[in-house]
């Protein structure tokens, strides 16, 4: 029995060390898993405390970057300061500056103002007519003579075309085109023959017209004309030809009688010293003739309204004519005479003009060249173009007075003795007819060498 | 028969000399000297030639020239005259004058080549 009390008794604690066994091997096992997850914990707060670590440092860098750009920011703002300072300071004084030159701004514009209205009032008081244009030949300017003397106001015509608003025409009153008026002038600007402008009322009168260039820089923006009206001058014109004429005709007929009867008493039977009082008086009476013709002539050819009479004309037989008229003044002072023309040769010219040319420049070659010299006259044509050429072996012209042998009463210093001494209307005539017939002339001449005169006119 | 001309100038001197000239080549020559006496000579006979001045006494030549229009006579006239302005020598053209002589210009001996073709 004690035995199986015993038995018994230690069977219930068995079971009892068994059960707390049990629960201790599950309280253990619990534990092993708690220390698991309290490792994994551990693990994770570990990375944690490490990314925390990092993190820190992270924001410690940030931190001095911080503090850095702090202390940039803090440089800048000074910095900004400075220059805020220093603008207010430059807007004062811009403020200032404006001030002031607001003020010379103003005093320049009154003086400008007043300049322009003093040029206006030049302008204004300018006696002859002024009109400007722009390189399409509209109005810019016009003033107030432009004004009085066109019968135009200057609202009406600014922008207009000049040669639609004022119409130019010649002597017997053909209205130039735009391009024609451009042709009348000469180089120097003023224009070559009278022509006519036509007022807003239709009436025309006279004008001398000069024309210059407007340029700014290189560049030509326009011309600017200056006109006046020219009939006084066209009357006091008139009035001197008509006395030029009268009063030639007076000379004239006692010189005809004169010369007929000095010219009928030549063929007379006369003592040798007769003969050459005769002779000499002839001539005299016949240059006079000439001087008159040419005075009239010149008359004429300033009349501007000169205009050649064209006709067929033979230059062989021309040049014939007019050397024949010089064979005595050539024999007397044993002079040679060289003529090269060809046979024929026809032109459309004025003859007695050409005559009058070729007249002057071969009594002028013979004139100056001393005895035993050559005349040699040359007749050519090239291009369209008549080339007449008069060399002589003469005393030339020095070399200082050449560039006045187109002025009237010009006459060269080294001409050898009073008896040779012209008028010196001659070679101022030979240039206007070379100018009505549309030709030149030109020289070359050498002192006590020669001269050669060449008239290039159209065929 | 020989040529007749007729000459209307004032100027005697010159109105004689040219019709001495004008004899010696036979040719029968009148003398007006002044513009009325030469109507009357155109009027009497006309002529084969006439040598007419322009300023002439009483009526001038563009009077005869037109007085020569308005009868229709047909002959040549020349105008021998000391005026050598353009109007002149333009009228003298349009009254169908043939040549047109400056007297100053010329010698009394180049009167003949200058007229004689109109005689022919």
């Amino acid at each position: 029995m004690n035995m199986r009390i015993a038995k018994v008794t230690s069977d219930g604690t068995e079971t009892k060390l068994r059960i707390l066994a049990k629960e201790k091997e599950h309280v253990r096992r619990k534990l092993v898993v708690t220390a698991e997850k309290l490792k994994l914990k551990a693990k994770q707060l570990a990375v944690t405390a490490k990314q925390k670590e990092h993190v820190r440092r992270k924001l410690v860098v940030t931190a001095e970057k911080l503090k850095l750009k702090a202390k940039q920011l803090a440089v800048t703002a000074k910095q900004k300061e400075v220059v805020r300072r220093k603008l207010v300071v430059t807007a004062d004084e811009l403020r200032i500056s404006r001030a002031t030159l607001e003020k010379k701004v103003l005093e320049r514009t009154k003086d400008l103002e007043q300049v322009k209205a003093k040029n206006e009032a030049i302008l204004a008081s300018i006696g002859d007519g002024l009109v400007a244009t722009d390189t399409d030949g509209r109005i810019l300017l016009v003033n107030k003579a432009f004004e009085r003397s066109l019968g135009w106001k200057r609202e009406e015509v600014i922008g207009k075309r000049l040669s639609e608003v004022i119409p130019m025409t010649d002597a017997i009153g053909n209205t130039l085109s735009a391009s024609e008026r451009l042709k009348i002038k000469t180089p120097n600007g003023s224009t070559a023959a009278t022509m006519y402008y036509r007022r807003k009322d239709g009436t025309s009168f006279p004008v001398t017209i000069t024309v210059a260039p407007i340029t700014a820089g290189n560049r030509l923006i326009g011309t600017v004309e200056v006109f006046r009206d020219s009939t006084k001058e066209k009357e006091i014109d008139r009035a001197k030809s008509e006395f030029m004429s009268i009063a030639s005709h007076q000379l004239r007929t006692p010189l005809t009688a004169i010369r007929w009867a000095l010219s009928s008493l030549k063929r007379e039977k006369l003592t040798d010293e007769q003969q050459r009082l005769v002779v000499t008086a002839h001539e005299t009476s016949t240059n006079m003739a000439v001087t008159i013709r040419r005075m009239l002539m010149i008359s004429h050819l300033e009349e501007d309204d000169a205009e050649p009479e064209l006709a067929e004309v033979d230059l062989h037989d021309l040049v014939e004519k007019v050397t024949r008229l010089h064979d005595a003044h050539c024999r007397r002072n044993g002079l040679t005479l060289i003529v090269q023309c060809p046979h024929t040769l026809l032109v459309r010219t004025d003859e007695q003009l050409l005559v009058e040319i070729l007249d002057n420049l071969i009594s002028n070659a013979y004139k100056y060249t001393p005895r035993g010299g050559t005349v040699r006259l040359r007749v050519g044509k090239k291009e369209g173009m008549i080339r007449i050429s008069v060399a002589d072996t003469g005393c030339g012209i020095p070399l200082a007075e050449q560039k006045r042998i187109p002025e009237k009463f010009f006459r060269a210093s080294n001409v050898a003795s009073p008896a040779e001494a012209g008028t010196g209307i001659g070679l101022y005539m030979v240039y206007n007819i070379a100018r009505v017939i549309g030709g030149t002339i030109s020289f070359v001449s050498k002192e006590n060498t020669g001269s050669t005169f060449t008239l290039l006119f159209p065929s | 028969m020989s040529k007749h001309v007729l000459i209307a100038e004032d100027e005697t001197f010159l109105a004689d000399t040219m019709g001495k000239l004008l004899q010696k080549y036979s040719v029968r020559v009148t003398i007006a000297y002044d513009g009325k006496e030469a109507i009357k000579a155109l009027e009497n006979e006309v002529p084969d030639l006439l040598l007419l001045d322009i300023l002439l006494p009483k009526l001038d030549g563009h009077g005869v020239l037109k007085f020569i229009q308005d009868k229709e006579l047909e002959f040549p006239v020349i105008v021998l005259s000391n005026l050598s302005d353009r109007q002149t020598k333009e009228e003298c053209k349009r009254m169908k004058v043939k040549h047109y002589i400056v007297k100053n210009d010329i010698d009394d001996d180049d009167l003949w080549p200058a007229i004689e073709q109109y005689l022919r």
